[in-house]
Order: C-alpha cells, then sequence, then structure tokens
C-alpha cells in the first residue's frame, strides 16, 4: 500500500427502480492518508452524502453501489451482504448532520456512548463506562462523569453533537465520515467542533473525510478537496490551490457566489441556470449550460477527468479548458 | 454572461440582477425623525412550565426607514426571530410597542395594518401551500384585499412574477414543481402582493444552495432600491448582513448588544461578542491572523440568564464589575450613532 488509508476508486452509485434508475454517483475516486483529511463540497444532488453512505455500507433501499472499490489500508471492503457491516466494525464510522437524531432519546449519553465499546470491542460493563467517560472528555464535554448521565433532550446542539462524535470515535476508527456535522450548530460552537476535529486527527492519526455545501467551513477543515456536481468529481486538489486558483468553472462560479464577510467590494454573484435534475444531467460535461466559459464542444463529449502537471499531482479537473477558467 | 443558455427550464436570473452589486449607501445620509417601522422596548416571554418564565426578548428597540435595509445577527436563542413575529404582528410582545410611521400598531391588527408589514419564511418548502398554484396564492390575496379584480387580478399577478424574476408561466406551477430558488421567489410575491411597506425576511436564504443564495440576495436588495420599502433582514450569518444590509444589530440572550451602521460594527466592532461573532465566522480565504481567543462555551439557556451582563461567563474582556452590574446600551464611541452595550465599549478591539 502506498500512503493512502482510504481508497476509493470508480464508485457508482444508482438511485430508483427499472426504467426510471439513474445514476447519482459517477465514477467517484479519492484517497485518503492516515491523519490526513478530504472535503467533499457540493450542492444537494451533488452526491456527496450518497458518496459516504456508500462508504459505510448505510445505502438506503432503491439505492445501490453499482461498482467501485473502497479500500482501507489496501483491503477491499465489500458493500453489501452480511459482511459489509462487519468489515467497517471499528475501522470507519460516520458522524450526521443532525445530533438529535441519531441519538436514541431515552437512554442517557453515557450508556449510548458506552455502548459501542461494549458491543463492538466487547468490553466488560464497567469498562465501557469508562471508557464512554473518557471519550466524552476527550471530546472536550465539560464535567463529563456528571453529563454522561444526561439524557440527549438535556444537552445543547453542540453537546449532542460531541456525543455523537465519542460514539463515532468509541470503536477505535481509522477513518471518520462526517456528513454536514456543523450545519445545524450555531457559529461560536461550529467553530469549537471544527476545532476538535482537527486536534482529534492530529492526536488519534484519524482521518477525516468532511463532506458539505459550505466552503469557507471546509477550508478550515479539509487539507484536499473533492467538488462535486452532478454525482461526479470535478476538481481535486490541495484546498489551498483549489481555492487560490480553481480549475473547473463550478468552483469558480461556487466561489463567486458565496457571500463574502471580507469582500464588500464584489457582490456574489449566482451560477446561471440551475442544478440539472439527476435524472436528465445535460449531455457532455454536465456543468455546459451553466458555463460561462463552454465551447460548443462541450455539450458533445464528456471531458473525463485529467490532472493537470502530469503524474503524480493529486490537482485534477474535470473541464476541458481549465486554462480559460484559470485565467478567470 | 453564459453565451449559451439556451431556453431555461430552471431557475430564471434576469441579467440586471445577476451582476448588480448592491449598492452600498452614503453612510452620512440623513435617518428621518418619524422612522417607518420602530419597536420599542419589546419584551417577550413564554412560559417554561414549572411556573417559570423564559424571557425570550426583553427591551428591544429597533428602527427601520424606507428603502433602508436593517440586519438582526445572532445565534439560535438569541430572540432574532422572536423579533421578527413581533414586527410582523404574529406575536403580541408582553410589553411595549410597534409603530408604524409613528401610529401605533395595537394587540390587533387591522388588515391594513398587516397589509404594511409582511413576513418572508426561511423554508420556501413548509411555506407555501402544495395544492394551492402559484396564481391561486397570489390572486386570493389580491381579492381579499381588494387589489385587484378581473383583468386587472391577471396583470397584477403577471407584474408580480417579472418583479420577482420568474415566467409568467410560472402562476399555473405547484409549489412542487419549482426548485427552492424559485419558491423563495414565489414567496417574495406573496409578501410584495399586498404591497406592503415593510418586508421582513426570517433567514430567507439559509435553506437555499449556495449558487443561488446571491440571486436572492440581489434580489432582496434590488426590491428594496425599486419599491422603497423598509427591510428587516434576519440571519445568522455575518456576512449575508453584512452584505446587503444598512444597519445592524447584534442580539445576544434576548438583548440588542450592539447596533449601528453597518461597516461601524464590522470594522470597528465594540461589543466582545460581535468580535467573536467575526473571530468564529468561516473566511473563504486565509486573512489575517485572527488569534482572537476563540469563545469558551455554548449561549445559556434563557431560562438561566447569568447575572449582570448576560454575555460575561464566556467573554474575554470580563471583569468582576460584568457580573454585578448590567451595561446599557449606550453610544460607543461618546456621541456616535452606534450603541453598545459593553462596560468597556470605548475600547477599541
Amino acid at each position: 500500500m502506498s500512503g493512502a488509508l482510504l481508497r476509493v476508486r470508480d464508485l457508482t452509485v444508482s438511485v430508483g427502480r427499472g426504467e426510471r434508475r439513474y445514476v447519482a454517483v459517477r465514477d467517484v475516486g479519492f484517497e485518503v492518508p492516515a491523519g490526513g483529511s478530504l472535503g467533499v463540497v457540493g450542492e444537494s444532488g451533488s452526491g456527496k452524502s450518497l458518496t459516504l453512505r456508500a462508504l459505510m455500507a448505510l445505502l438506503p433501499r432503491g439505492v445501490r453501489a453499482e461498482r467501485g472499490v473502497v479500500e482501507l489500508a489496501g483491503e477491499a471492503l465489500p458493500f453489501t451482504g452480511p459482511g459489509a457491516r462487519r468489515a467497517r466494525r471499528g475501522r470507519l464510522a460516520m458522524v450526521f448532520q443532525d445530533p438529535l437524531s441519531g441519538l436514541d432519546p431515552v437512554y442517557t449519553v453515557g450508556t449510548q456512548v458506552a455502548e459501542v465499546p461494549r458491543r463492538v470491542l466487547g468490553a466488560s460493563a464497567a469498562a465501557s463506562r469508562r471508557r464512554a467517560v473518557e471519550l466524552l472528555r476527550l471530546v472536550g464535554m465539560p464535567d463529563p462523569e456528571r453529563r454522561a448521565h444526561a439524557f440527549p433532550h438535556q444537552l445543547s446542539g453542540g453537546m449532542r453533537q460531541r456525543v455523537l462524535i465519542a460514539m463515532a470515535l468509541a470503536s477505535e476508527p481509522k477513518v471518520l465520515l462526517c456528513d454536514e456535522p456543523t450545519t445545524a450548530l450555531d457559529v461560536t460552537v461550529q467553530a469549537q467542533v471544527l476545532e476538535l476535529l482537527d486536534d482529534l486527527r492530529r492526536r488519534l492519526g484519524v482521518a477525516v473525510v468532511f463532506v458539505s455545501h459550505d466552503l469557507a467551513v471546509v477550508r478550515q477543515v479539509a487539507d484536499e478537496l473533492a467538488v462535486m456536481y452532478t454525482g461526479r468529481v470535478v476538481e481535486t486538489g490541495r484546498a489551498n490551490e483549489v481555492l487560490g486558483h480553481p480549475a473547473h468553472p463550478y468552483t469558480l462560479g461556487l466561489m463567486e457566489a458565496v457571500v463574502d464577510l471580507d469582500d464588500t467590494a464584489h457582490a456574489p454573484q449566482a451560477i446561471p441556470g440551475a442544478l440539472p435534475d439527476l435524472a436528465h444531467v445535460p449531455s457532455g460535461c454536465p456543468f455546459h449550460p451553466r458555463c460561462r466559459f463552454a465551447s460548443d464542444d462541450c455539450a458533445l463529449s464528456d471531458p473525463g477527468f485529467r490532472y493537470l502537471g502530469g503524474g503524480g499531482s493529486d490537482r485534477g479537473t474535470a473541464c476541458k479548458y481549465p486554462e480559460r477558467v484559470m485565467a478567470g | 454572461m453564459n453565451p449559451r443558455s439556451g431556453p431555461q427550464l430552471h431557475e430564471v436570473v434576469p441579467p440586471a440582477e445577476q451582476f448588480a452589486a448592491t449598492p452600498a449607501r452614503p453612510p452620512e445620509r440623513e435617518r428621518p425623525a418619524v422612522p417607518l417601522l420602530a419597536a420599542q422596548n419589546l419584551r417577550v416571554s413564554f412560559p417554561a412550565g414549572k411556573g417559570q418564565w423564559l424571557t425570550a426578548v426583553e427591551d428591544v428597540s429597533l428602527t427601520v426607514s424606507e428603502g433602508e435595509t436593517l440586519g438582526i445577527v445572532g445565534e439560535s436563542g438569541s430572540g432574532k426571530s422572536t423579533v421578527a413575529r413581533c414586527l410582523a404582528g404574529l406575536l403580541r410582545p408582553g410589553s411595549g410597542t410597534v409603530s408604524l410611521r409613528g401610529e401605533l400598531l395595537g394587540a390587533r391588527r387591522t388588515r391594513e395594518q398587516h397589509r404594511a408589514v409582511q413576513l418572508v419564511f426561511q423554508d420556501p418548502y413548509s411555506s407555501l401551500n402544495p395544492r394551492l398554484s402559484v396564481r391561486s396564492v397570489l390572486s386570493e390575496l389580491l381579492v381579499f384585499h381588494g387589489l385587484a379584480q378581473g383583468e386587472a387580478l391577471e396583470r397584477r399577478c403577471q407584474e408580480l412574477m417579472a418583479l420577482v424574476g420568474l415566467p409568467a408561466d410560472a402562476l399555473d406551477g405547484y409549489p412542487s414543481s419549482f426548485s427552492g430558488g424559485q419558491r423563495q421567489r414565489i414567496a417574495i410575491a406573496r409578501a410584495l402582493a399586498v404591497e406592503p411597506q415593510v418586508v421582513v425576511a426570517d433567514e430567507p436564504i439559509s435553506s437555499l444552495d449556495v449558487s443561488v443564495q446571491a440571486a436572492i440576495l440581489a434580489l432582496f436588495a434590488d426590491l428594496r432600491d425599486r419599491l422603497g420599502i423598509g427591510m428587516v433582514l434576519i440571519s445568522h450569518n455575518l456576512a449575508v448582513v453584512r452584505n446587503i444590509c444598512d444597519q445592524a444589530a447584534v442580539m445576544y440572550l434576548g438583548r440588542v448588544v450592539e447596533v449601528g451602521e453597518r461597516e461601524e460594527i464590522f470594522t470597528d466592532p465594540r461589543h466582545p461578542y460581535t468580535r467573536a461573532l467575526l473571530a468564529a465566522a468561516p473566511r473563504l480565504r486565509p486573512g489575517p491572523d485572527r488569534v482572537e481567543a476563540r469563545l469558551r462555551g455554548e449561549p445559556p439557556s434563557p431560562t438561566a440568564r447569568p447575572s449582570g451582563c448576560a454575555f460575561h461567563p464566556r467573554c474575554p474582556r470580563a471583569e468582576p464589575v460584568c457580573a454585578t452590574e448590567r451595561p446599557e446600551l449606550l453610544p460607543a464611541p461618546a456621541a456616535s450613532s452606534r450603541l453598545a452595550a459593553c462596560h468597556f465599549r470605548d475600547e477599541k478591539g
């Protein structure tokens, strides 16, 4: 194995049945090293959440991983069957957006966190309980011994999100998958949770995959970025390079659309047109009807994904004319 | 702009508002003596069980003038939505008043008074009736308020569509056939149908996709300028407020802690909470080092409001006086139009 802890290749997920089946995630690939962090950015329908769920083997009914490989430390993980969950247990864990729906209202948070070491790692009841308190302390819960006895409704949103992160960490995973974990939180609390994720990555060497629609949030946690549009990865690279010099018109469009706190000189500009319906994705480059750099050939053939600056570089784009985009 | 945009089935973004910068207004503009909409000492409490009361809004006074946008920022529980509901007459304050051009809006508003202040909600998926076509939504309002009938009705409906940047045939659609951005345009058209003098928008873009947020913001700015209405924009997002508002009010635990001209607030905040919000906001570009201490802890519950200045347990600048004496909302610096409720409001951040 060559550096990458988590490696995803050609992941394709389809939704619906029969005639109405359509592809929601197409040929998605990326790599994350141990202790690394990848931010996956996209709007609704970009396939970012389905990608995470496919990695976790948590696809809902009617949604299927058609092809693709997910490798963890060189070992391929199955998508379905009884082995799918077992292969991930203790190695991959996920944190969801809404901290309330991820917790059971009738058990104390201590019990819920302790359940993981007891069932996954086979620890004794007393040891799991101690571990739960330790984990709550690790995620920055003040007064964890007492708070372990609290029920979810007695905690604030930020504290609940910390409990969910503690639960995810309880199985001692190598990779933490986060699906918009701070969207439901206030800004000052969001800043704390982002700091916590960074800290866990450094201290425990956990790799983090962080999905969000918010470029500014992703920039704070991610070393690497993958920008998704209509189920495809359209741009990858080091976060500061991608955001500094976008090589795909969608990335550039998103950056121009963000309402920027520091930039009052330029009004934010919406991307013309609308997100296409996934069942009717435009031909050729799916972004071409909204693209101000597009030529006629963009509608004709899929641009494919290519790496800029040759092999070894992780800077890639699914645009035929990245030089136009980079020139502004 | 886009040379290749063929017929678009979805979002229609008129070119004018695509790139129209929200104009920065001259800050020295005179504010009229009688404001368009004014809230005086609003106080709202809700029963919190066991004979306890939760004070969601306390002693809030705000004003909005014609053609001006007031932004209210704060975190959850700060009382900003409660203020919005009081302004729109959906909630009766326990004490305090709301007045329109100096005329007191009583406990029960008249039809005319309701018309004058309209609300746009956060989530256009739940604020539109799925069983009514856009035309029925608009014509029902127009007829009820006696604003149009017959041919004029249809004409007015089409005008409203044009006003919010939707094609006229959108009138035949039902909410389910529109995207989030389009639905929010419909909700805005509904608010404008009754020719309001003030539009109160509660988090109007936070449930929309990033790529269409800018278009809706531009639409608000454009409508404010073209129709000369007053606007109150509630948001948790500082960037949104900085982008389109003239005045900004920062709320914490039910009180206004700082209020004034937008740029004054953003470039020279005088309340430590405003500074903390600015420091915590995620940035698109790495800026000058923001080494300020991150806020610890979370907003306390309004049922257990800290003594003195409610912010003191989280405040990096707090001194013993902050725990005992509640700072008044006073000019900072002295003789300025900006007010801050901090004992140390004269210090620069």
